[in-house]
């Protein structure tokens, strides 16, 4: 194509996710050379709108035991190659008086089948751990449940992939995919912030765009069946327990809160979905969370939520089911060569985040074979170096009186912000809130945005009109607040428009 | 089961955090004394319902910075949606101090009660020595308490002595006596005129300032009432700023029952030292929830607040003589913290000639016993600097201010005389004198 930049490459990953990062890495692991390629930034999907649990496999051990035992033993493999992502909690599974002791039971049985570490709790001592647990409840399944920290994750394993060699192409969109007999030839991409075209020449190609796989495979001609199952949550001022609360019943709405950094994530509701791009969180999605949330913990009903956020579950679908609580939570990994004879495309999808390092290993196998090479898979015994910015509670807190804080809510260091900046990488607001806990506390950005566009103005890398920076960020902030928008969160939000009112003329 | 139990209780000794009521406005931060002067503090926005978020239960203290917190409340005042930010920097320097422990210093600094009484007897030989230059480095030096502090002297007959002594004075009696029917146990905004009232004049009165305790008698006994001291302690507001809830809360259950009494019996309860008095009218309930507080806490009056009262009324003494006299008024924190207005300056301005002036200017930087801390001390310094720059400007004879503290700092930082407001109030007072 005339203008556009050639480039080459061995592999191409498609979507920035959890999986194609983790493909990445595995693959630089192997020393095969792989370029990734993402729409926007990383963690742009489901990766980055999720809450952050760290599954034990427990959540899912009744309905789907192959998806909890491949949960656990994942579980086990990242507390040691990332163990800065994690915080090792511990998660309670909460019997309410209107649940089932049957399915407590059969609960502990199938943990034990599935090799989940679980024990149980008297209602004296779950009451002493968490005090603001429900004091109505019966008793309470300790399993090894924790807080991950996607952002961490996926950026350092950017991060150490790109130390051995492999390639990222962020904020570029795939626009066409050539297919030539039996095999993916060429792929048009255009950066969508520049306008700049690319023609990729890839031997393989891997489609891991996650909820975009299917609109992705129609670029090819092809097509897969799957469900989109909108997932809403909530997010607490503070952090209202220490511990991962699960409520001890089938899955279904409001029926659990993770802990994460300063707050508590409520979650999560199950909504099918047909429009990837414009989804919001509902009133009454938002009404069934607290409601549901709070028989765990009461505390939930008076206090302060931040904002409220959806992301969207790539399922896979084999036939049509009704529920998409009945779909398996295990990925799909897909050989185009078998399913549809193109040779050299495979497509990764569903899964959790706590697999996604499985999700690689299998698919850079399945990579292998094709390419006839047998190199092992060593990302389970290979510790992801960490990265230097975010820190513990302890540490922010303990800083916040020596250093210059950009971000009051979250205790961000002026100094953290602009060391990524002079790393470059960062394209525009979103990257930069990406990789740093900016704007996440409880003015969501309301004070500090602005002393942010003042350092990028001091940086010279303030590119264009700030202005409409401000207004795309609020925008995407107000579509966060307004449906926890009441108490004390109104009157802030009072305030801050005033600020962008009146100062900024916005 | 007991764990359970214990930490409920913590919870209601230890108001609930209403941090997430935050609004993150920042004008708290306006009003701070010490972030204003050190970047070491980062503020209450920060240090208060920020921190909160980072602080998880069963984790141990980090923010050393929150030892840092004055106490002046100024903040909890500017918050418009009404954090106790004071309090939740208090609640974190108690967990802090308890688990770092804390210095000798400042148990000598907060338990000044225990060897006042002695230290009074012998006021001669303990002032000599406070003053003493080889004293005061060795405190210094092996206490941390900073040598350019003057140290409070000690004065004999103490306050409690001379009220005995007097030849004018009725006979003393024990707070309990009854001597008026039990008034109604709701609030009333203004207590009906009672011939006898009850007056908590704190220790540094009773053995450091001992004219301000003769005054505030003579003040009230020349509007006609009978003043009576129930049996007291330290309100405990050293131990308390010190994060010490435990010792403050000892003091406090050893004056309400006592206070309770006085105000069963039918008695107000004045106080001349602001600070004690918020330390009873808000501490005790708020923070220690100390049992009958409440019901005392409607019953207990900054003196001038009382006297305004007396005014509204048309029963104060106001034969007044004229005094020539250039004075400035300051506002102690804990005044303000009281939102009662400026009552003494309204009844200082009734005096005849008196030319009396409000001094614009916040926290005066000594903030109890902060100010005696060696670490402390710049900083109390460098708050103050504004004070005394709003002083030099106004040129007074004399400065004039509710609070112990305060009076302490500006003497230290102006070298001018500093009084309590009812020391004037008696000057004018033609017929006492």
């Amino acid at each position: 194509m005339k203008g556009s930049m050639r480039l080459q490459t061995e592999v191409l990953i498609i979507g920035g996710g959890a999986t194609g990062v983790g493909i990445a890495r595995d693959l630089s692991l192997r020393g095969i050379p792989s370029l990734l390629i993402e729409r926007e930034d990383f963690l742009s999907g489901a990766s980055g709108r999720n809450h952050g649990l760290f599954h034990s496999g427990g959540r899912y051990v009744v309905s789907d035991p192959e998806a909890a035992r491949e949960c656990i033993a994942e579980n086990r493999i990242l507390r040691k190659i990332v163990p800065h992502c994690i915080e090792e909690t511990d998660g309670l599974f909460v019997s309410l008086p209107e649940d089932s002791l049957d399915f407590r039971d059969r609960f502990i049985q199938a943990c034990e089948e599935a090799d989940i570490p679980a024990y149980l709790l008297s209602r004296d001592h779950v009451l002493s751990l968490e005090p603001e647990l429900n004091p109505d409840l019966l008793s309470a399944v300790n399993v090894p449940d924790g807080a991950i920290d996607p952002f961490e994750l996926v950026l350092a394993n950017a991060k150490d992939a790109e130390n051995r060699g492999a390639k990222f192409l962020l904020h570029s969109e795939v626009t066409s995919i050539l297919v030539e007999g039996d095999r993916v030839k060429n792929i048009l991409a255009k950066n969508t912030l520049h306008g700049e075209e690319y023609l990729i020449e890839a031997s393989y190609l891997i489609n891991a765009a996650g909820a975009w796989a299917d609109r992705l495979l129609k670029l090819a001609g092809l097509r897969m069946a799957m469900a989109l199952s909108k997932g809403s949550m909530l997010i607490t001022n503070q952090r209202l327990a220490n511990r991962v609360i699960n409520r001890c019943r089938p899955p279904s709405d409001g029926d659990i809160i993770v802990p994460n950094h300063t707050v508590s994530i409520l979650g999560t509701t199950s909504v099918r979905l047909e429009d990837l791009e414009h989804f919001e969180v509902t009133p009454q999605e938002v009404s069934l969370l607290i409601e549901e949330t709070s028989k765990m913990l009461p505390a939930i009903e008076e206090t302060r939520l931040i904002r409220a956020y959806a992301g969207i579950r790539p399922l896979f679908q084999s036939e049509g089911k009704g529920d998409d609580r009945a779909i398996s939570r295990g990925f799909v990994l897909i050989d185009h060569e078998k399913r549809d004879g193109i040779r050299n495309l495979i497509t990764i999808t569903g899964g959790k985040l706590v697999t996604y390092r499985l999700m690689a290993e299998k698919t850079s196998d399945l990579l292998c074979r094709k390419m006839g090479t047998d190199l092992p898979c060593s990302t389970h015994l290979k510790p992801i170096p960490a990265m230097d910015a975010p820190s513990n509670l302890k540490d922010r807190l303990k800083a916040s009186g020596e250093a210059e804080i950009l971000c009051d809510c979250e205790l961000v260091r002026t100094d953290e912000v602009e060391k990524i900046l002079k790393e470059g990488g960062v394209k525009d607001l979103q990257d930069i809130l990406h990789r740093t806990r900016l704007a996440k506390g409880t003015c969501q950005g309301g004070f500090c945005i602005y002393r942010l566009l003042g350092i990028l103005n001091e940086m010279g890398l303030a590119e264009g009109d700030s202005n409409k920076i401000l207004r795309g960020f609020l925008e995407e902030r107000w579509k966060g607040i307004r449906p926890v928008l009441w108490g004390s969160s109104i009157k802030e939000e009072e305030l801050i428009e005033s600020i962008y009112k009146g100062i900024f003329n916005l | 089961m007991a764990t359970v139990n214990s930490k409920r209780m913590d919870k209601k000794t230890w108001p609930k955090s209403n941090a997430d009521v935050c609004i993150r406005c920042a004008t708290c931060m306006a009003v701070c004394p010490v972030s204003r002067v050190t970047p070491l503090f980062p503020g209450p926005k920060q240090a208060g319902p920020g921190a909160e978020r980072f602080r998880k239960s069963g984790d141990s203290s980090v923010d050393e910075w929150i030892d840092l917190c004055i106490g002046c409340h100024l903040c909890d005042m500017a918050c418009s949606s009404g954090v106790n930010i004071s309090e939740l920097n208090l609640m974190a320097k108690a967990k802090y101090l308890d688990e770092k422990g804390r210095p000798l210093r400042d148990w000598f600094l907060t338990h000044s009660f225990l060897f006042a009484g002695l230290a009074s007897f012998f006021s001669a030989i303990t002032n000599f020595l406070l003053k003493n230059q080889a004293v005061k480095w060795i405190a210094d030096s092996l206490l941390r308490i900073e040598r350019r502090r003057e140290l409070p002297a000690y004065q004999s007959p103490t306050f409690r002595q001379w009220f005995r002594k007097r030849p004018s004075s009725p006979p003393f009696e024990k707070g309990g006596d009854a001597c008026l029917p039990l008034g109604g146990q709701g609030f009333e905004p203004y207590s009906k005129d009672r011939k006898k009232v009850a007056y908590f004049y704190g220790c540094y009165t009773n053995t450091n300032e001992v004219d301000v305790g003769k005054a505030t008698v003579q003040v009230l006994e020349a509007n006609g009432l009978e003043v009576i001291l129930p049996p007291q302690e330290c309100c405990g507001l050293p131990m308390l700023g010190n994060g010490n809830f435990k010792g403050a809360r000892k003091m406090g259950l050893k004056n309400v029952p006592s206070l309770l009494k006085a105000v069963r019996s039918g008695l107000d309860i004045l106080f001349s030292s602001t600070s004690c008095g918020h330390m009873i009218r808000h501490d005790y309930s708020h923070l220690l929830a100390i049992p009958g507080t409440e019901e005392v806490a409607h019953h207990l009056f900054d003196l001038f607040e009382f006297l305004r009262n007396l005014r509204e009324r048309g029963n104060l003494n106001i034969h007044f003589k004229e005094l020539p006299l250039k004075i400035a008024y300051f506002p102690p924190c804990h005044l303000r913290s009281l939102g009662i207005g400026l009552p003494a300056l309204e009844i200082l301005r009734l005096i005849p000639g008196l030319e009396i002036e409000n001094i614009e200017a916040d926290c005066c930087g000594m903030g109890g016993t902060f100010g005696f801390k060696k670490e402390k001390y710049e900083i109390s310094q460098e708050i103050g600097k504004d004070l005394k720059e709003a002083i030099d400007r106004l040129n007074p004879e004399i400065v004039l201010t509710d609070c112990e503290g305060c009076r302490m700092q500006i003497r230290h930082l102006t070298g001018l005389k500093v009084l309590h407001p009812i020391q004037i109030l008696r000057d004018a007072l033609s017929d006492t004198k």
